[in-house]
């Protein structure tokens, strides 16, 4: 036994014992009644909000990764595609599986060529991030450094591959305006009603039919569920939901004249304009200089843009529906079609042009010095006789001829599926009440007769109205759009031509207005005989734009006057005068004469969609260089 | 050097021992159910504490052979010891998630505060055995056992941990309580206790314990911060829902979102992988031990073993009650471990003892006082 003896004890006395029992009793008591309470909390938490606590558990452990879908193509009208995907490789980095980080890294620029300090710059830019989160290296990689990184992927640890779907434009800057280009959305998007289902970081539709038709193009996008550990790291997948590839879109454009436009206005600031002239469909956009599509992808740098932004070429601005000239003698025909409509002229009636007229004060010119002598109705309009149209302009006034001009579909929105078109100006006497607050003046609208002064107009407007003119009268609403299709073949929608009414005036005036427009490519004194095919009857009307009053540039020579000073050239045409199938209309910017400058490249469109259209084999295209025959010049 | 008594090994306590083992198996597997996962810690932790078992078998092995009332002259030189351990803890202890617990014996890291929560049931147990009173306890009676029981109560609050320090001073009111107090004392105490609560908060309390004790208030406040243990506890016990995940299969603590849940939280892996089932067996089968230590004090053969072993339970129950409490978020986070299941030498070992003089008082309950 012990050392020390126990201690003397005594056994309980019994009345003692029995009050200790009785406490002992009150502490069994009470410690069922904490037991009874654990046991409840315990089925509170377990069963009454079960449900709710295993909701939240799943949510801690389960995160979804979002795979981005292929956006649908875009396509011509005869189902060629001009935009489709292609998968882009980035190189990522993850530097929990990197245990000597350094000198992976350091290989790692070795492979890519870069220098090491930009792709530290990137990992230390991207420290703030949650460890599991991989930092992007460097974005689409060829595929030779791709083949050398997966080759040597087990010394590169950490460095992984990602792969996302990016744009291919398989024409470069093909029709760039009209497609448009893609972007990172922004936070003023985000908060948008129609963006509600996208998230920071997504590409949307920024401009043109990659934005218009966002909805159709985008598809769905692939979920990944992972369950990872309270870091973020991935433990393993869950549940795979594929992306579901967004719908095709099939434009109107035709990829061979669209090409053809836009290498015979290869240089050359403007606009070309085809169009079916019994559907509205357009078969070219085109706005010049193009957009470098493939400076957009994966966000434009600043330097770009500002390049794009001071560059007097303006390749920014989508010339077909955003560039506002005046029309200049093309406007002739809405002038023609009011005064043969009204009876201030008929057909026969003549007016002696003697170079110019005198109104007021002051005296209007023709743009032939020597005048045109005795000139009718339809020789007005195939020699373009300013002094003609002065004088119906005079007793039209310019509230009937802005009545026709709306009517050919002038001053408003074509209502064409893009953003941000311009309507234009036709201008009245209410107009600049309510413009200038000012009285209209007579000598003014002289210069409206002959589509100068306040008139402005895009290319796309005077194509239309070309069309409508010369297709029995119909004025048809632009489409671009042929019909968009799901990604099984399905057509899940079609765009029948959309017609926006008849335009004024009576069939025999638009018969005798198509045939002195025949007369300009192919009568003698006509502005446009150069665009003339030997086996397809074109019609159509040229048009020179001041751009600044004559007194600046009195007396210079063509070449002497300086660029931002030189008239814009216009040529809107039709063929085959028989019975016409496309309106053509071209604008160059600053190219001085309608017939010499914008004439070849309509010429050489309509050479191309017959050849086409008959079959012939494939020439080299003709370019668009400045025939020799030059023709007298207009005003 | 033992002399063994036969009638000692017909009375040993099975119902205790058979407690005692299905508790420590369910918490061993629930152990290596959290911990499996913990590759780069040497020695697996479920090996570590079935070690600390194996010791604590072979301690109890040693306290059910001697007397328990060799205690009696033991226990002065137990409570300086224990001071004296608490004190060194405090001047060259380690510092583990920023406070002075442990002391390094090299193979064993020693938390005195442990052995020092049972030094103290010994304490109190010898101090109220000796102190006769018929009449109950009044105010100055009770000065000693307050000062025996506020300088290991302040040693281990500087430490700081206030869960041991809060323990200590239940187990001394529950055992304050158990031996009788005069009414007019208790409601002297209950007054100024209550008084004392806003000064402690406002002097006592170090600014991370008032957060916690905010935080439990309302865990939402702050969920990345504080209220980040309490949250992810009680979505670990809420989403075992009736039958579990499975064991090895809970994601709130394979997945990590569960910390120290080898240690304080290790109630709430048994929870959500065994669903309401399987906690409330484990509940069942503590609360059926802790009634059973009281079953053993009140047949005790001296006053002495009654104090002592209810001195034990209390310890036990306490230490329970407020570890489950705080992981299903019914009491702040205090850092109180569950006995027997979390894992930890020191809290392990004294527990064991505790349970080693509860079968050494009920071996001994027939056996004569002299």
């Amino acid at each position: 036994m012990p050392p020390r003896p126990l201690a003397k004890i005594n056994k309980i006395d019994p009345a003692e014992l029995k009050m200790l029992k009785k406490r002992i009793d009150i502490a069994m008591a009470l410690i069922i009644l904490s037991a009874v309470l654990l046991l409840t909390r315990l089925w509170y938490l377990q069963i009454y909000r079960g449900d709710e606590y295993a909701k939240l558990s799943e949510i801690n452990r389960i995160r979804i990764q979002e795979i981005a879908a292929p956006r649908g193509n875009i396509l011509d009208r005869t189902g060629q595609p001009i935009i489709t995907n292609r998968p882009r490789f980035n190189v990522v980095w993850n530097r929990e599986d990197a245990p000597n980080p350094d000198t992976v890294i350091k290989d790692l620029a070795k492979i890519l060529n870069e220098d090491i300090s930009v792709l530290l710059d990137r990992i230390r830019a991207a420290t703030e991030n949650p460890r599991y989160m991989p930092t992007r290296l460097k974005e689409d990689i060829d595929w030779e450094t791709l083949v050398t990184i997966e080759n040597k992927h087990l010394a590169l640890p950490g460095v992984r591959i990602e792969v996302m779907p990016s744009r291919d434009y398989l024409y470069g800057d093909f029709a760039s305006h009209l497609v448009g280009y893609l972007g990172e959305i922004s936070r003023a998007e985000l908060s948008e009603k129609h963006y509600a289902a996208y998230q920071s970081g997504d590409q949307v539709g920024k401009q043109g039919v990659e934005k218009v038709f966002e909805k159709y193009l985008k598809g769905e996008k692939g979920r990944n569920y992972l369950e990872v550990d309270v870091h973020g790291f991935e433990q393993r997948q869950i549940k795979l939901q594929d992306p579901y590839p967004g719908n095709d879109l099939h434009l109107t454009l035709d990829i061979e004249l669209q090409r053809t436009a836009e290498e015979a206005m290869a240089g050359r600031a403007g606009a070309v304009v085809v169009m079916e002239v019994n559907t509205g469909n357009l078969l070219v956009m085109s706005s010049s200089p193009p957009l470098h599509l493939q400076e957009f992808i994966g966000g434009i740098s600043q330097t770009a843009w500002d390049r794009m932004l001071h560059d007097p070429l303006h390749p920014l601005l989508d010339k077909t529906i955003q560039g506002q000239y005046p029309p200049g003698s093309v406007f002739k025909i809405a002038t023609a079609l009011a005064a043969i409509s009204e009876g201030i002229v008929t057909p026969d009636a003549t007016y002696f042009c003697g170079g110019s007229l005198n109104f007021g004060n002051r005296r209007y010119g023709c743009w032939k010095k020597g005048g045109h002598g005795t000139v009718d109705f339809q020789r007005a309009l195939i020699e373009s006789c300013d002094v003609y149209f002065y004088s119906v302009g005079m007793r039209l006034g310019v509230d009937k001829i802005a009545k026709y001009a709306n009517s050919l579909g002038l001053g408003k929105k074509t209502g064409i599926d893009l953003e941000h078109e311009k309507g234009g100006i036709i201008p009245s006497t209410t107009w600049k009440q309510q413009r200038y607050k000012e009285k209209w003046h007579d000598g003014e609208t002289l210069s409206v007769a002959i589509g100068q002064g306040y008139v402005l107009t895009t290319p796309l407007q005077l194509c239309r109205m070309t069309a409508a003119v010369v297709n029995g009268g119909t004025l048809y609403r632009p489409q671009l759009v042929h019909r968009i299709t799901a990604p099984d073949g399905k057509t899940l929608k079609t765009f029948s031509p959309v017609s926006e009414g008849k335009i004024l005036g009576s069939a025999h005036s638009l018969a005798l207005i198509k045939e002195a427009l025949v007369g300009v490519v192919n009568s003698a004194g006509g502005t446009a005989k150069v665009v003339a095919l030997p086996d397809v009857l074109i019609g159509g009307k040229t048009g020179t734009a001041q751009v600044v009053n004559l007194s600046h540039v009195a007396g210079m020579s063509d070449q002497a006057i300086p660029y931002k000073y030189r008239d814009h050239a216009w040529f809107s045409a039709f063929a085959p005068a028989e019975n016409p199938e496309i309106a053509i209309t071209v604008l160059v910017e600053h190219g001085q004469h309608g017939g010499s400058a914008a004439g070849p490249v309509a010429k050489a469109l309509f050479k191309r969609y017959f050849e086409l259209k008959n079959g012939t084999p494939e020439n080299p295209a003709e370019g668009p260089s400045p025939s020799p025959a030059v023709d007298e010049k207009e005003e | 050097m033992l002399r063994f008594d036969r009638r000692l090994l017909l009375n040993i306590d099975w119902v205790l021992i058979m407690a005692v083992l299905v508790v420590a198996l369910i918490g061993l597997a629930n152990l290596y159910s959290s911990t499996h996962l913990y590759t780069n810690m040497g020695t697996p932790l479920y090996i570590k504490e079935l070690t600390y078992y194996l010791i604590g078998a072979a301690a109890i092995l040693l306290i059910v052979s001697i007397d328990y009332r060799v205690l009696l002259t033991l226990n002065y030189p137990l409570y300086g010891a224990m001071i004296l351990l608490l004190v060194v803890a405090l001047a060259v202890g380690k510092t583990v998630g920023g406070s002075q617990r442990w002391i390094d014996l090299g193979f064993f890291r020693l938390q005195p505060s442990e052995p020092a929560k049972l030094i103290l049931v010994v304490t109190l147990a010898s101090y109220y055995y000796r102190k006769e009173t018929g009449k109950g306890f009044g105010l100055l009676d009770l000065a000693v056992p307050a000062l025996l029981t506020a300088l290991p109560f302040l040693l281990i609050a500087k430490q700081p941990d206030l869960g041991t320090a809060l323990l200590l001073a239940f187990v001394f009111a529950s055992m304050t309580l158990f031996v009788k107090l005069r009414w007019t004392t208790l409601a002297t105490l209950l007054c100024c206790g209550l008084s004392a609560i806003p000064l402690a908060w406002k002097f006592f309390l170090k600014p991370y314990q008032r957060q916690r004790v905010a935080t439990f208030l309302n865990p939402e406040n702050d969920p990345l911060g504080t209220g980040y243990h309490i949250i992810q506890s009680k979505i670990a016990v809420g989403s075992g829902l009736i039958f579990g995940k499975g064991y090895m299969q809970g994601t709130q603590g394979q997945l990590d979102f569960l910390p120290e849940r080898h240690t304080d939280f290790a109630f709430s892996v048994w929870a959500e992988e065994w669903g309401f089932f399987g906690s409330s067996l484990l509940i069942i089968c503590y609360f059926f031990m802790i009634l059973w230590g009281l079953n053993i004090a009140i047949s005790a053969r001296d006053k002495f073993g009654v104090l002592l072993a209810f001195g034990v339970v209390s310890l036990i129950f306490w230490q329970t009650f407020i570890n489950l409490a705080m992981v299903m978020g019914l009491l702040p986070v205090v850092g109180v471990p569950m006995p027997l299941f979390s894992y930890g030498g020191s809290s392990l070992l004294t527990n064991l003892a505790g349970l080693g003089l509860l079968m050494n008082i009920r071996m001994r309950r027939y056996m004569g006082t002299s």
